[in-house]
């Protein structure tokens, strides 16, 4: 195991103390929202984690094709990483959009394109680990790792765009589920961006602690100390 | 241009492997018929449907009778060539893999559309609804073109895990959802009278999920079957 570098060190200082901060950004600093009232504030970190989620998929299909191109095993780590961390971060935009859903829309769920997206999106990366379970030799998880994770990122467009493909087509359904549902003042922007930025540190630092642990995982088994 | 005929002429023995082995063993084809029949009659159980369904009802129950047919399909088609190590005879062919990708694909889009050829009448019948529409002959063509596509792919990849066939349906429904959303509403909107032009969107969404699917077979199915 390679000493952790002091980069690593500085951005978990960083994100220790950009979290708390966008945090009290939140909770201090914005408005509260005059129709959907305190309960609008989980739209910060619930946009953040959601946004948090797609980039790391969308990093784990490109790790998967450098992994493929140069068939090193550091661009595996990465790429298993990113998907770990990218299923946790939707699952909290799930949990956290089901936490907002209940007062606003009066139910925790709702059949609606984005939601329904989502939870699939979080279902095929479940299935990545299946997959990978289910293999034997780590070349193999490497290499068939990489293919399911370069095809399951059309779920991430799908995701993102899922609300204006079914626009077209159900105006009704819609006009629920948009979060433009209302305008943001300057100090929601704010924060609204701040939350994105500090969320993407958040990623970054636990992507590249997640890497160095599937790094671990590897060198045990090469030892055999691990199945 | 005479590697493009060898190419070609390759996807058509695979092709026409597949169908001779059917033809000869009948054993994928009339489990998938007579599973196709069983999930809609325990539909029909299940959900307690009566005859002059709704067209949502029946295009769902159509889209899932013949999913859950073709997975069957699928799997039969990959684990043939697990047997007598028939795949190192394919893999030996001096030829590109991805031509076994089209072969097999093309052999399994004619065993599902046999299988719907038989499932339009049945539910016409059974459900007092015309079925058989040149537009829906449309949808399950490109539907079940992309399904097909998709699943072969990741029939070759599900095989070469432990778990062999049993992982298929995990790694391919979230996946396929895209797909089987656009042609559920396409055959709804078609068996609802909707005029094909109005359907646009919805077909040409499918269209371009067969072009992703074959896309994606020709660029990795060679790594997915390298040993």
């Amino acid at each position: 195991m390679p000493k952790k570098p002091l980069l690593l060190t500085i951005l978990d200082i960083l994100t220790l103390i950009l979290v708390p901060a966008a945090l009290g950004l939140i909770l201090i600093y914005t408005p509260v929202e005059v129709n959907m009232g305190p309960v609008q504030k989980v739209f910060y970190f619930h946009v953040a984690s959601a946004w948090g989620g797609m980039l790391s998929f969308v990093v784990a299909a490109v790790t998967g094709a450098l992994y493929l191109l140069r068939r090193e095993l550091k661009w595996d780590w990465l790429s298993q990483a990113a998907v770990e961390v990218g299923l946790v971060f939707g699952l909290t935009a799930i949990l956290s959009g089901m936490i907002w859903a209940q007062p606003i829309w009066n139910t925790w769920w709702v059949w609606e394109p984005r939601l329904t997206t989502t939870a699939i999106m979080e279902l095929i990366y479940l299935a990545y680990f299946i997959l990978r379970g289910a293999l034997s030799t780590p070349e193999s998880k490497a290499r068939l790792g990489a293919v399911f994770a370069i095809i399951s990122v059309i779920t991430v467009p799908i995701t993102f765009f899922s609300i204006r493909l079914y626009r077209t087509i159900h105006p009704v359904v819609i006009a629920a589920g948009s979060d433009a549902a209302f305008s943001m003042s300057p100090r929601m922007q704010t924060a609204f961006f701040t939350s994105l930025g500090v969320f993407t540190i958040l990623l970054a630092d636990l992507v590249w602690h997640r890497t160095r642990l599937a790094q671990l995982q590897s060198e045990l088994e090469q030892k055999g100390l691990a199945s | 241009m005479n590697g493009l005929r060898r190419y070609l002429s390759a996807v058509w023995q695979v092709f026409r492997k597949d169908i001779q082995v059917e033809v000869r063993g009948r054993q994928g084809l009339p489990v998938m018929l007579v599973f196709a029949l069983l999930v809609v009659f325990l539909f029909n159980f299940a959900l307690q449907l009566s005859p002059g369904l709704q067209a949502g009802l029946t295009a769902g129950l159509l889209w899932v009778s013949l999913a859950f047919a073709s997975t069957l399909g699928l799997n039969r088609s990959v684990s043939l060539e697990g047997e007598n190590n028939a795949l190192d005879g394919l893999l030996l062919a001096p030829v590109d893999r991805s031509a076994i990708f089209f072969g097999k694909t093309l052999s399994n889009l004619v065993f599902t559309l046999l299988v719907a050829l038989v499932l339009l009448p049945v539910f016409s019948l059974f459900y007092d609804l015309n079925l058989l529409r040149p537009g829906l002959f449309l949808v399950v063509l490109l539907g079940q073109g992309a399904y097909t596509s998709l699943g072969t792919l990741l029939a070759a990849l599900s095989i070469q895990t432990r778990t062999r066939d049993v992982l298929l349906p995990v790694l391919l429904y979230p996946l396929a959802l895209p797909v089987l959303i656009a042609a559920v509403e396409a055959s709804r909107g078609i068996l609802a009278g909707t005029p094909l032009g109005d359907l646009r969107s919805w077909l040409f969404l499918l269209a371009a999920c067969n072009v992703l699917f074959l896309a994606a077979g020709l660029m990795f199915f060679e790594t997915i079957l390298e040993e």
